[in-house]
């Protein structure tokens, strides 16, 4: 978490923010960028590892050269001491006079030879140093060998003083060409092991800036490259959190030109389109909205029109129904025989015009959406019962049998009893119309929770291509029928309507020319509130 | 005792012509009026025993004239029967919300409106 804040603090407040927009900038594939930072961090491990081994070679060569130089200082030293024997035995040869001691002192003079050889050859020591030493050495080769002829001769006694006396300065002078031989030996040793720890120390401190600067490069370029990657993400995180608050048209930029540029590309492409649709979107809501105020004013409209149509229909009925009944009630004094007939009939005509205005205003209504039923407790038997006494006189004045055929114990039921009385009177008043003599039969059965209300009658029957069709508006089987007994094919339309209101269904068994049977089932408590 | 009287507010002539030569066959004393305005300034001015409101009326609706009839307390007492045609609906409600004391359906038979009058006022 601090780690975190720390690192977004590296990046939003220093000059490394550029770079890393630099880098987003790069025109290369996220794939490209990866791989090159891993090639560099690698290159840098490589890099690493040649300079240690270059480090490792070199102090070799070093601890290699400081053998050697030790080496030339041992053969010096071992020379000194060679030396320090031949002139000790040199002594020797001069005081014990034998040939034995001239032996040793030649033997000592090999080794020493030898030595020096060996130095010369390493090519260390000075030359004129080594020249001087061998100059000396010859000489003092010549005073043994003089020495040597001596004691053969047996004239050393005379000859020591002499002898001495050079052997001496020559003792001297060797002596001290070869100590300083020595000193230079060791001097240069002392000098290479100086150098030697000087270089041993560079290189480490080399080959440690090498390492600590090449992970600083490698977290760097990680650094640069992994924040690259996240501020586009994060861009893109809070776009998306924005679209899905339901905001949309927001832009994002990033300075990415690789496959985070592309996906920031397509999310504002996909932001404009969102934008887009949302504006058409409201705007279909809007002009939705408006539509549906319109649709409601007009309905509103046609159901005040159908309200002032069904009022102003009725109110000319309504007086040529009044004083027609008055006329017969005799409110204007008897009517004359011949005038009684006449009157009666402007009374029906003007009955079954009523009718037909109710069933047109009915349809209308329903069409408008505005019929609504009036919902309540009712009793069965008192439906039927003002379906049969409304339509009883017509029966009987066609000498019709007209029966109800009902259970006593029929309860209450629950729906619009107005309506399903009108559906019970058109239904049974088609056969009183249709049906020259029989029977006419008004019947209701509980099934279960239903209640079927049935009409059947004995009259011409309908025939099987039409049982559909009856119940489609205006639809009449037989349009001389309809001459010779009125009717406009809305009855059961409009019955239909109201039994599906209730939730119901209805049908028609029949045969032709034996009559009929229509049927139809409400359920015992219609669903819904009264209205 | 002064005779009985009906109000009758309705814009068709023929229909008044029915309720007057109804009305006038009986002890009722009838007083007409042909728009909504016109019928309830006669019904302040007369205070009649009862109303026959047709819906549809010029100028003043009759629910409209029932509504204020029924608020104005020196006519809110007297019965008022709606004559409605219902055409939609909920015309049933919005009569007795209005205050109808009753309704009846145009169109009307004489003798029902004649019964449903005396019910309401029978004949002294
Ligand atoms: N009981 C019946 N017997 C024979 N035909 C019938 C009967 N009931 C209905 N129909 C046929 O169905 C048609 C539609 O009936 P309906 O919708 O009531 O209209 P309308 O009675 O005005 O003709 C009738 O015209 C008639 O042809
Ligand atoms: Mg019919
Ligand atoms: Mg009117």
């Amino acid at each position: 978490m601090k780690l975190e804040q720390l690192a977004e603090r590296v990046q939003s407040r220093t000059p490394l923010r550029l770079l890393v927009r630099w880098v987003a900038g790069i025109r290369a594939s996220v794939h490209t960028k990866l791989l090159a930072a891993f090639l560099i961090v690698t290159s840098l491990f490589v890099a690493m590892a040649l300079v240690s081994l270059q480090t490792i070679v070199s102090a070799t060569h070093q601890s290699q050269l400081l053998d050697e130089a030790h080496e030339m200082v041992s053969l010096a030293q071992e020379g000194e001491h060679a030396l320090a024997r031949q002139m000790h035995y040199t002594d020797l040869a001069l005081l014990s006079q034998d040939e034995v001691a001239i032996a040793k002192i030649l033997r000592e003079n090999n080794r020493f030879n030898d030595r020096l050889a060996k130095v010369e050859a390493a090519g260390t020591a000075e030359r004129g140093l080594v020249e001087q030493i061998r100059s000396s050495q010859d000489e003092a080769m010549a005073v043994v060998a003089d020495m040597a002829n001596a004691i053969r001769d047996g004239k050393l006694g005379s000859v020591t003083g002499g002898l001495l006396r050079r052997q001496e300065r020559l003792d001297t002078e060797i002596t001290t060409h070869v100590g300083r031989l020595v000193t230079a030996q060791q001097d240069r040793m002392t000098r290479l092991r100086e150098s030697v720890t000087a270089a041993n120390r560079r290189s480490l401190i080399l080959t440690g800036a090498f390492a600590v600067s090449a992970v600083i490069f490698a977290l760097f370029c990680g650094f640069v490259i992994s924040w690259s990657f996240i501020l586009p993400v994060r861009e893109a995180q809070g776009f998306l959190d924005k679209v899905a608050a339901g905001s949309f048209g927001g832009h994002i930029s990033v300075p990415n030109r690789d496959e985070f540029g592309a996906l920031a590309e397509r999310m504002n492409h996909m932001s404009r389109e969102l934008e887009r649709f949302d504006i058409e979107q409201r705007h279909a809501a809007a002009e939705l909205g408006r539509l549906n105020q319109q649709l409601a004013q007009t309905s509103k409209a046609k159901s005040e029109f159908l309200a002032n149509m069904s009022h102003e229909l009725r109110t000319p009925m309504n007086a040529i129904l009044g004083f027609t009944e008055m006329v017969l009630d005799g409110l204007y004094g008897d009517v004359p025989t011949e005038l009684k007939e006449p009157v009666a009939d402007i009374q029906v005509n003007g009955r079954h015009l009523l009718r037909l205005i109710n069933d047109v205003l009915d349809l209308s209504k329903i069409e408008a959406g505005r019929m609504d039923l009036a919902l309540g407790e009712y009793s069965v038997r008192e439906v039927v019962d003002i379906a049969y006494i409304s339509l009883r006189s017509l029966a009987v004045e066609k000498g019709l049998n007209f029966v109800i055929n009902v259970h006593d114990d029929l309860t209450v039921a629950y729906g619009d009893n107005g309506r399903l009385t009108q559906c019970l009177m058109n239904l049974a008043g088609n056969p009183i119309k249709f049906t020259k003599q029989g029977r006419v039969e008004i019947g209701v059965e509980l099934v279960g929770s239903e209640l079927i209300y049935r009409v059947s009658d004995s009259g011409i029957g309908i025939p099987k291509e039409e049982l559909e069709n009856v119940f489609a508006e205006f639809r009449q089987v037989d349009a001389t029928v309809t001459r010779e007994f009125g009717g406009t094919g809305l009855g059961l339309s409009i019955t239909k309507k109201f039994v599906e209101m209730h939730d119901g269904r209805i049908w028609v068994e029949s045969e032709i020319g034996k009559g009929c049977t229509f049927f139809f089932a409400v359920p015992l408590r219609t669903k819904g509130d009264s209205a | 005792m002064s005779k009985q009287t009906i109000l009758y507010i309705e814009d068709n002539e023929y229909n008044r012509k029915i309720v007057r030569q109804l009305v006038g066959r009986t002890s009722y004393r009838l007083i007409e009026a042909i728009d909504g305005e016109s019928g309830v300034a006669l019904a302040q001015q007369e205070l009649p025993n009862l109303i026959l409101m047709d819906v549809q009326l010029p100028k003043m609706s009759g629910l409209d004239a029932t509504r204020v009839l029924k608020a104005d307390p020196r006519t809110g007492h007297i019965p008022i029967i709606v004559i409605t045609s219902f055409a939609l609906s909920g015309d049933r409600e919005k009569a007795s919300a209005a205050g109808a004391n009753s309704y009846l359906a145009k169109p009307y038979s004489p003798r029902e409106l004649l019964a449903l009058v005396r019910e309401f006022l029978p004949e002294s």
